[in-house]
């Protein structure tokens, strides 16, 4: 017999949070069928367009290229120069709106 | 809604959130880098460049040697470029055809086609009707009556000739006004 399939049964996640993992995927894909996520991630990236955070951040990369010299330059090296300086430079009230968007959406999708 | 689940879509919310944040973060790291590696922003060799040759031009013009535009004969420019004070390009004179330097050409074209005693000797009957139209917009200069004058065009007692060309004493006279 193949042993995959006498393979245990994967864990639930941990046990006291009941279904949760499993509910947050349900909703995740939920997200993209409905094409919710699209249209959040289109609305986040023109507000932090609009507010400048997209400049910041290509100014960083721009700097941070022109030190390093252009071909010593990887994507990862970008991303990791700029995801915590990006995650905490968002606006609170660009925040705020695409809290509100998702949470109307999982309240809705919920039930 | 119960207590609980507010929590967890709080914080579900924020996870989302995050995730949304993360992808966009990937985006724009990938197009700088993309960017930069095509070289497709203002290139930043260039613009050390530039500056280079600014900072350059701009000691240039701050050095106590230059301090008068008028000092020398060489006047440097914000370029860097000195002129000569004579222009020196040469072309061909369309009258009589010679070479001639561009800073020469006036004081040539003087002698070529207007006042130059010895350039009267050049003047053909076939020239004389262009040099009509150009003598006739011309403002007045003072000419001496050519009494000595061995053109055909000329009158021998020194009145202005049919062709109009010479001048007394200042007053312009049309070619077909005889006084």
């Amino acid at each position: 017999m193949k042993h995959s399939v006498n393979r245990p049964p994967t864990p639930d996640g941990a046990e006291d949070q009941g279904n949760e993992p499993i509910l947050q995927e349900i909703i995740k894909i939920k997200l993209i069928e409905s094409g919710e996520k699209e249209r959040l991630m289109e609305m986040l990236r023109e507000r932090l367009i609009e507010c400048g955070w997209k400049d910041e951040m290509k100014a960083l990369c721009r700097a941070y290229v022109k030190k390093k010299g252009r071909n010593n330059v990887t994507v990862d090296d970008l991303v990791h120069l700029i995801t915590p300086k990006g995650r905490a430079s968002v606006r609170d009230s660009v925040k705020a709106e695409l809290l509100q968007r998702i949470r109307s959406f999982l309240t809705s999708a919920a039930l | 809604m119960s207590g609980p689940n507010e929590d967890n879509n709080t914080q579900l919310s924020s996870h989302i959130f995050g995730d949304l944040l993360d992808s966009i973060i990937v985006d724009v790291a990938s197009e700088c880098h993309r960017i930069a590696k095509l070289g497709l922003d203002r290139n930043l060799e260039e613009e050390e460049e530039e500056m280079r040759l600014s900072a350059q031009a701009r000691a240039r013009v701050a050095d106590p040697s230059n301090s008068s535009e008028t000092n020398t004969k060489y006047v440097v420019d914000i370029f860097g470029q000195t002129h000569p004070s004579v222009a020196t390009e040469i072309f061909e004179c369309m009258n009589c055809g010679r070479s001639i330097a561009a800073g020469r050409f006036a004081p040539h074209l003087e002698k070529c086609m207007g006042k130059g005693r010895k350039a009267r000797l050049k003047v053909t009957r076939s020239s004389t009707a262009a040099q009509n139209r150009y003598l006739r917009g011309s403002p007045v200069s003072t000419y001496s009556p050519y009494s000595n004058s061995t053109s055909t065009n000329r009158l021998s007692n020194g009145t202005p000739s049919v062709a109009g060309e010479e001048y007394s004493n200042g007053t312009y006279e049309e070619p077909w006004n005889k006084t």
